[in-house]
């Protein structure tokens, strides 16, 4: 019987498989590669199939919780599919995905866990020692969480909403005070970026017929993201900027995705279009952002339609890439058009 | 602004400000990890020379003495390469830096003793120059001689921000250099590790926090809804920081729903509560020059060095209350007088004495004269040497 970490439980690793405990327990059963050739492993293979066609087909997370090594055996058989798919898109919305699913847990761990000890202990291993973020809960209110100023800052910039600005938050002492949600919310990209990295620095030499069988099947399923090529050197360097990123599968802050829509509407494309163009956004829902481009439209809601956000907004939104061609306009809409 | 000045003039404060670091040399700061840092001087024909690099505070110290810059800078920022250019340079952090200054404190006695200067014939005027009425030149320079009550705003003002860095940001007393510019503000500089790192947008957010810039109703968990409004107190109460503040102000009893509630429909819904809380926050925020902060390749005056628009030293300031910048600053001596011409009528106070200048020529100590030609209202009279 192989001992797992004294630390955290077996649950905690079915659910944080990418925690160094995790990789010690494979290594430690003496499993080969080789071992998913046998029947009995196909269930786990079919299980991780599931699970990338939750995130690339359907665009939802993956929120089924098996026992820890039936879950640590199907988080790495979907990292070696997906690093045989090797399709960057594909790579970023599958740890896109992952990385939402890691965070509805440690949420609910952060929320719920009654055990003060072991909420420490998920904070430390996963705060502190995965992504070097010193996180304490307040002795106070248990689901009150604080951490220094600068760790807030190094992660808050990178959302332009006015709720992450510094002066929104409780801030004394040195620490801004945050929830579960908050907290966590912040290490969203460490997450994304550890999923994404994961594949991409796997070295699989030889890789299992029986996962290259389903990993075939599935590769064969998807369908590449549309790249918007059409006259993009006509658009403003704002919007131009916003589609290239989208063509990369970037994942568009929420600013972005508005000033692109809003854009796309304004110039006289149709909610379908509009629908279409975010396909390769990594989190890509149709059901979802037909929902939201219809709301922009005026078609749904308040029945508003909304404008294209103004250049002084963008400027403070950090979406502005100005050139001599943007000299005199005041809506990127004028793009063009105003000599 | 700063444009170049005449030979004569220029050649009396070569000469005196080469005294000056002769005498006083070692008052000039010695910057910690002084090879990382970048060093720049702007001359008296006012061209700035950047991206020097010194390792020893005595070559500098000799480089100074040799060249006799009229305003000397040092980066807060430490580099790799300090000499290389600035894409170049291989950035490794820079210390959290703040400017307190009269421009961007607006006071209503600033007008009395404001000035604008023609940089070409020096013509002065109290009112606002877009071009000369004397030669038509449009390169206007705007200088203020601060009075007792913009001392006293500033020095208030930089208290504000220490008592902000101290409850909001834990920054401790012995972790802040504190000094006055050497013309018409305050320098706050911030020694400590965990800001080091930080990135322009970081600073930008640190300082919008001190100015009280962007403050939203939904802080304080009031969010627009179908019915106008609705309040959820957050998780993190109203005990700290900008809520603190605000729920203080607005006579709020701390943490409860109903009350905020309750003030909200007297002043008229979500709109009104965000006026007001625009009006506190512009109220407490401090005023700050917030390019200062964001800027994390700045090149900024050295403390012990001279301030090239004033003749006046950039200090440290131990006890703000006692700090008085136009006695404490003025190292220039009042054993020798020298004639100089005033461009315009001017009364002021330094070095302890009231001056009560006409626009004629007049015999006035060596400190006077330095003050007076740095900040382009004097020249040095025709008979003086």
């Amino acid at each position: 019987m192989i001992v797992l970490s004294i630390i955290l439980g077996k649950d905690d690793l079915a659910k944080y498989p990418f925690l160094e405990e995790a990789g010690t327990y494979i290594r430690e059963s003496h499993f080969d590669l080789d071992d998913f050739n046998r029947s009995e492993f196909l269930h786990i293979i079919e299980r991780a199939i599931k699970r990338i066609e939750f995130a690339l087909i359907q665009g939802k997370v993956f929120n089924d919780l098996e026992k820890y090594d039936i879950e640590l055996f199907t988080f790495l058989v979907s990292l070696i599919i997906m690093k045989y798919i090797d399709e960057d898109w594909a790579i970023k919305r599958f740890s896109l995905f992952e990385a939402r699913r890691v965070e509805k847990f440690l949420i609910a761990d952060l929320l719920k866990e009654k055990d003060q000890i072991k909420k420490n202990l998920i904070i430390s291993r996963i705060f502190r020692e995965l992504f070097q973020l010193d996180v304490e809960s307040d002795p106070k209110k248990t689901n009150l969480f604080k951490m220094n100023i600068s760790d807030y800052l190094q992660r808050a910039t990178q959302f332009n909403e006015e709720e992450w600005k510094l002066i929104n938050r409780a801030v004394d002492n040195g620490y801004v005070y945050l929830d579960g949600d908050e907290t966590v919310r912040l290490i969203r990209s460490e997450i994304y970026k550890l999923m994404y990295n994961k594949i991409k620095n796997m070295n699989i030499t030889k890789i299992p017929e029986q996962i290259k069988t389903h990993a075939i099947l599935i590769k064969n399923k998807l369908t590449p993201p549309i790249k918007y090529h059409r006259h993009i050197t006509e658009f403003p360097p704002c919007i131009k900027k916003a589609l290239e990123l989208l063509n990369k599968s970037e994942n568009l802050p929420h600013s972005a995705r508005f000033m692109l829509a809003t854009y796309m509407l304004s110039s006289g494309k149709s909610v379908d279009e509009v629908v279409l163009l975010f396909q390769n956004a990594p989190d890509f829902n149709e059901k979802i952002t037909r929902y939201q481009v219809e709301h922009l439209a005026g078609k749904k809601g308040s029945q508003t339609k909304y404008s294209v956000p103004a250049c002084s907004k963008l400027v403070n939104e950090n979406l502005c890439y100005a050139t001599i061609d943007c000299r005199g306009i005041t809506n990127p809409i004028q793009f063009g058009r105003k000599k | 602004m700063k444009k170049e000045i005449n030979s004569k003039n220029k050649d009396f404060l070569v000469r005196l400000f080469k005294e000056y670091y002769f005498k006083n040399i070692g008052i000039l700061s010695h910057p910690n990890q002084m090879h990382n840092r970048e060093f720049g001087f702007m001359t008296f024909d006012g061209k700035v020379i950047r991206h020097l690099s010194f390792s020893k505070i005595g070559s500098l110290k000799a480089f100074i003495i040799q060249n006799v810059p009229s305003d000397i800078f040092c980066s807060n920022a430490y580099y790799q390469f300090p000499t290389f250019p600035i894409t170049e340079k291989c950035w490794k952090g820079a210390d959290l830096i703040f400017d307190i200054d009269l421009n961007d404190i607006l006071l209503p006695c600033q007008k009395e003793h404001t000035y604008y200067i023609c940089s070409n014939c020096s013509f002065v005027s109290k009112d606002v120059l877009t071009s000369c009425q004397e030669c038509h030149n449009t390169k206007i320079l705007k200088n203020t001689i601060p009075c007792f009550r913009c001392i006293n705003s500033l020095k208030k003002e930089t208290k504000n921000l220490l008592e902000f860095l101290k409850k909001d940001f834990g920054i401790q007393r012995q972790n802040l250099e504190v000094s006055f510019s050497g013309n018409t503000g305050f320098h706050v500089v911030v020694f400590q590790n965990n800001y080091l790192l930080l990135d322009s947008k970081s600073r930008s957010d640190i300082v919008g926090y001190l100015m009280g810039k962007n403050l939203s109703p939904e802080s304080l968990g009031v969010s627009k809804d179908k019915s106008g409004y609705k309040v959820k107190v957050p998780l993190s109460g109203f005990s700290y920081g900008w809520r603190k503040r605000i729920v203080e102000k607005m006579k709020i009893p701390e943490g409860s729903k109903d009350n905020l509630n309750r003030f909200i429909k007297k002043i008229g819904g979500y709109q009104s509560l965000k006026n007001e809380m625009d009006k506190i926050s512009y109220e407490v925020g401090l005023k700050l020059d917030p390019q200062v902060t964001t800027d994390i390749h700045r090149i900024f005056r050295m403390v012990g060095s001279l301030n090239g628009k004033s003749g006046l030293t950039k200090i440290v300031c131990y006890d703000l209350d006692k700090f008085d910048p136009l006695n404490d600053s003025c190292f220039f001596e009042n054993d020798r007088n020298v004639d100089i011409s005033i461009n315009t009528p001017l009364k002021f106070n330094i070095k302890g004495k009231t001056y009560d200048l006409d626009k004629d020529t007049s015999t006035v100590p060596i400190s006077v004269a330095v003050f007076l030609i740095s900040k382009r209202l004097a020249n040095l009279a025709t008979c003086s040497s």
